[in-house]
């Protein structure tokens, strides 16, 4: 199991796993049914999460199969580095709209929780852009069947994988961050932002579960959870700019692979806080049931250990 | 001046940390650093942004227990702290940036006690409305230490490299 391997098996998951979210929300919304709408929100983030590791899987694919020479890749004569490049475009085009979506997504459920029911706008939102995202994945899906599957080629097709092709936009934006000499530290910087951000409500929601503050009720320390989200996104964002400038230095990292795998089960974990009543449940004075300590738990084991293998990068893995 | 900082920076202990491959030098020290910093701006931040109004239906005088944790925080990160400038002393206090980094850290704790005098003991926090004074403190003490980070981070950016390499 390589990481080419890794894309392949993940690479199906952004298509179908927002296929089957937005048609569980358009029959939960012409049904009315709040579970299921619930539901779909629930498959419309998660796979967003997984959309994550689908995206790096897909630059480490590319390093598997070509090799980097002089500066250039040069790709074996069945695989079209255009087509490639074509991929490249549309799944970071796919991928951005995809984080989008998860995270209108998630704000439908946290409010759904509070309020329960889906706002408007929410839907609104979530439906247009899952839409969209559906749209725009299945021409990069399409696209990345084309690199090696010549019994699929159009004459078309074929053509344009002869083409030479040109600087995809992924380095494009890459080189931008490393031209800027101010950018990259600024990147660094707001990337210790976004985690101090996180960590509010990661300390706040988890110690109270654990324990301490006890005068809080759970659903008072719910209310922070978008500023995670928030602080999540600014490193989503910020981590994003880093792996553009210089993919290499993360592809071949281990600790990378291990801080990212770390991230899918720490938004997993996240939903354990929004869909079950156990936690949900605990008012002010009360000690949370021992599954919502366990959660609590793992979610504190998990935050701190991505901040630890993000900051390992250049000591344990072979990068920098 | 000079002489007395090479000193420190030649003790065994410094050069360790400096020249070490070991993971438990430099790395971990920077990693017990980085995790202190979480520890402190997320209490402190979680508080400043409770006065300026996020999460309403959390009530302000329970955060001070997390306070603590902040304190903790900060003695991890004054024991790395000068782990870390005890390996680089000669470059570290020639550099401006460092001292704008511990001068936003004496700004920020000052911060800190004037929003537990002037908000914590305040009889109204439980009314959950908070003064214009109190929302300066929240706006000011967020702002500090964004400095401190920002200038922290930059410590490997700015500066002479040391004279001594």
């Amino acid at each position: 199991m390589n990481l080419a391997h890794l894309h392949l098996l993940l690479n199906h998951f952004p298509t179908i796993g927002f296929g089957i979210g937005l048609g569980l929300f358009l029959v939960s919304l012409f049904g009315r049914n709040l579970e299921l709408k619930r539901a779909s929100l629930v498959i419309l983030f998660l796979i967003a999460v997984i959309a994550i590791p689908t995206y790096l899987t897909g630059a480490a694919a590319q390093d598997t199969i070509c090799e980097r020479v002089n500066g250039g890749l040069k790709c074996p004569a069945d695989v079209s580095l255009a087509m490639i490049q074509k991929h490249e475009d549309w799944a970071l085009l796919a991928f951005s709209i995809m984080e989008i979506t998860g995270f209108v997504a998630w704000i439908g459920l946290w409010q759904m929780r509070r309020t329960s029911k889906l706002g408007v706008l929410n839907a609104t939102a979530v439906l247009l852009l899952a839409v969209i995202a559906v749209g725009v994945m299945s021409v990069a899906a399409n696209l990345g069947g084309d690199i090696r599957h010549p019994e699929i080629l159009s004459p078309d097709e074929i053509a344009a994988a002869q083409s030479s092709g040109r600087e995809p936009i992924a380095r494009v934006i890459g080189s931008y961050v490393i031209g800027q000499t101010w950018l990259w530290p600024a990147c660094e910087a707001l990337h210790f932002v976004g985690l101090c951000l996180l960590f509010v409500t990661v300390l706040i929601v988890n110690l109270r579960v654990l324990g301490l503050a006890k005068s809080l009720s759970f659903t008072a320390v719910y209310q922070t959870l978008p500023l995670g989200m928030l602080g999540f996104g600014i490193n989503l964002l910020t981590g994003m700019m880093f792996f553009l400038a210089a993919p290499q230095q993360y592809v071949s990292n281990v600790e990378f692979h291990r801080k990212i795998i770390l991230v899918v089960l720490a938004g997993i974990n996240v939903l354990y806080f929004m869909l079950f009543d156990k936690a949900w449940k605990v008012k002010a004075g009360d000690d949370a049931p021992i599954s919502s300590k366990f959660a609590a738990l793992a979610a504190l084991v998990l935050w701190v250990g991505i901040l630890y293998y993000g900051e390992m990068l250049p000591f344990l893995g072979n990068a920098f | 001046m000079m002489d007395f900082l090479r000193l420190i920076e030649e003790t065994s202990f410094a050069t360790w940390v400096r020249e070490s491959p070991s993971i438990w030098s430099f790395p971990v020290i920077l990693l017990v650093h980085t995790i202190g910093m979480a520890l402190i701006v997320a209490v402190s931040a979680g508080i400043d942004l409770r006065i300026l109004g996020m999460a309403p239906e959390l009530r302000l005088a329970p955060l001070e227990k997390f306070l603590p944790i902040l304190w903790f925080g900060f003695w991890i990160n004054t024991i790395t702290g000068t782990m870390l400038l005890m390996a680089d002393a000669s470059m570290k206090l020639m550099n401006p940036d460092f001292y704008v980094k511990m001068a936003f850290i004496v700004l920020s704790l000052i911060n800190l006690s004037m929003i537990r005098k002037h908000v914590f003991r305040d009889p109204l926090i439980e009314t959950g409305k908070f003064s214009s004074k109190a929302r300066f403190l929240a706006w000011s003490s967020l702002f500090c230490w964004l400095v401190v980070i920002t200038s922290g981070r930059l410590l490997a950016y700015v500066g002479q490299t040391s004279l001594y390499k």
